[in-house]
């Protein structure tokens, strides 16, 4: 005998008894309790356990028009399976983050210390694939803002601090000009990967945890992408031109989730 | 729940009754009359299970549709071999924490609230007995998370790893909480105080009694 089979025997309006219930009582605290005081407990639980609803066909009804709308791209992107939506969004930052090292690297490359390089590209990769993951997978419990502030606080704090790092040799004397270039440099290099995540979204309404990862993961990816196409050292620079992209996108999802509970 | 289970068809022969695994196996390979059986299965757990926190049953109806939309997008991440049960109830508690959230609502609601003092209607308009009501009310006074172990135990009938697997938590876990929730409603139900010590000092049963 077991749990399960304790509970459906109340359930069914009887009592459990005999050997194999003894047995099993002898290392169940929970059942114990169950049958404890003639079996109040276990009695009371099943008394509110009865009383089902029917299967009504309205509701069915209703899912299955629901279900029939699920039509078009957006639909059929964010049905494909998480391993799919979570290697895609990372190739979408890879191939940008390919594009900017290929297309436009930055006039000081040949320069740049390599350990530093080496630990930006990891840090900034482990933030996104991290932000990435907790975003789409289906964990049980999915947590609230609170439980992922510390990524959120990461991701949007860490490239604030990277502004105030001692800037590499030939960087050092650069001023704080072309902050709103590469600030719209970085934001439309990660608007398909914003799109991407969007349609990938299960939720008819984007959650709080959706827009905070999200906004995070594309501030890494924009700063990451950064990183490796602008030389300025400039703290102002940095700030205004690369820092603040984490925040802007946050600012945009919030938007998107205002105008989705709206509509 | 229903593996091995086997049901005399109305033509009189013995045909085999699938599992809700085999259900969602037909459903991806585009079955819909299993999704309407597996809508039929678990509606009424997840009504249960939503009903007792919500006001209206048009709350806990919209919720447990939700909980399907989502299973029908999820429906290609499901691998055989995994137990559907603790999948659907983690839709669906993640979908009632981001409705509480979303509507500013508390789980633990007060107890002279009379919408809340009669919770969802079972089969429409049938009155539940005084047994009963006692028993939803001493359960609303609980912990969320004592609470959330009984009721997906007894009312949407998962065994202790399964709602283990829907919580996001171990099974040993889920044990002591349900057991902790049992004490705590003993006394109430009993109207006396709970024994602090025996609340807290729990130790979970072993793994293999579930």
């Amino acid at each position: 005998m077991d749990c399960p089979e304790i509970r459906d025997s109340f359930v069914k309006g009887e009592v459990p008894a005999g050997p194999a219930l003894d047995e099993h009582l002898r290392g169940c605290l929970q059942c114990s309790e169950l049958l404890a005081r003639d079996a109040e407990l276990g009695r009371s639980l099943a008394s509110a356990a009865a009383g089902a609803m029917p299967f009504e066909d309205e509701l069915f009804a209703k899912l299955e028009a629901g279900v029939t709308r699920e039509t078009g791209l957006r639909a059929w992107l964010r049905s494909r399976p998480t391993r799919l939506r979570f290697g895609v969004a990372v190739a979408s930052v890879l191939l940008v983050v390919g594009l900017a090292a290929a297309l436009s690297r930055r006039p000081d490359f040949a320069e740049y210390p390599t350990a530093r390089l080496v630990l930006l590209l990891g840090v900034y990769s482990a933030g996104i694939l991290l932000a990435f993951g907790k975003e789409l997978y289906l964990s049980a419990r999915r947590g609230s803002l609170g439980d992922h502030v510390g990524l959120l606080a990461g991701a949007l704090g860490l490239p604030f601090l990277i502004a105030f790092a001692p800037a590499t040799e030939a960087s050092r004397h650069a001023g704080p000009e072309g902050a709103l270039n590469c600030f719209l440099y970085g934001a439309l290099l990660t608007l398909p990967t914003a799109a991407l995540l969007w349609a990938f979204d299960r939720d008819d309404r984007p959650s709080m945890r959706t827009v905070c990862l999200s906004a995070g993961a594309l501030g890494l990816s924009a700063n990451l992408v950064l990183e490796l196409h602008c030389a300025s050292g400039n703290a102002l620079h940095l700030l205004l031109g690369h820092a603040s992209i984490g925040v802007a996108w946050l600012a945009a999802w919030f938007v998107v989730r205002r105008a989705s509970v709206r509509s | 729940m229903v593996s091995l289970c086997v049901a005399q068809t109305i033509a009189g022969y013995i045909a085999p009754v699938r599992t809700d695994e085999e259900l969602m196996a037909a459903y991806i390979a585009g079955d819909k009359a299993a999704f309407r059986e597996l809508f039929k299965r678990y509606t009424p757990l997840l009504q249960r299970a939503m009903a007792r926190d919500l006001r209206r049953p048009e709350e806990a109806n919209d919720l447990v549709q939700q909980t399907f939309l989502h299973l029908h997008r999820s429906r290609l991440d499901f691998e055989p071999g995994r137990k559907l049960k603790p999948w659907v109830f983690t839709i669906a508690l993640n979908l009632k924490r981001e409705y509480f959230r979303r509507s500013k609502r508390r789980h633990e609601t007060s107890l002279e609230d009379d919408r809340i003092a009669e919770p969802f209607e079972g089969p429409r308009g049938q009155e539940r007995s005084d047994a009963a009501r006692e028993t939803a009310l001493a359960l609303r006074a609980l912990p969320a998370e004592h609470r959330e172990v009984i009721e997906l135990h007894w009312f949407a009938g998962l065994s202790f790893p399964e709602v283990a697997e829907a919580v996001g938590s171990t099974v040993a876990a889920v044990k002591v909480r349900a057991h902790r929730g049992y004490v705590a409603l003993r006394a109430r139900l009993g109207d006396q105080a709970p024994d602090p010590e025996r609340v807290s000092d729990v130790k979970p049963s072993p793994e293999g009694s579930h």
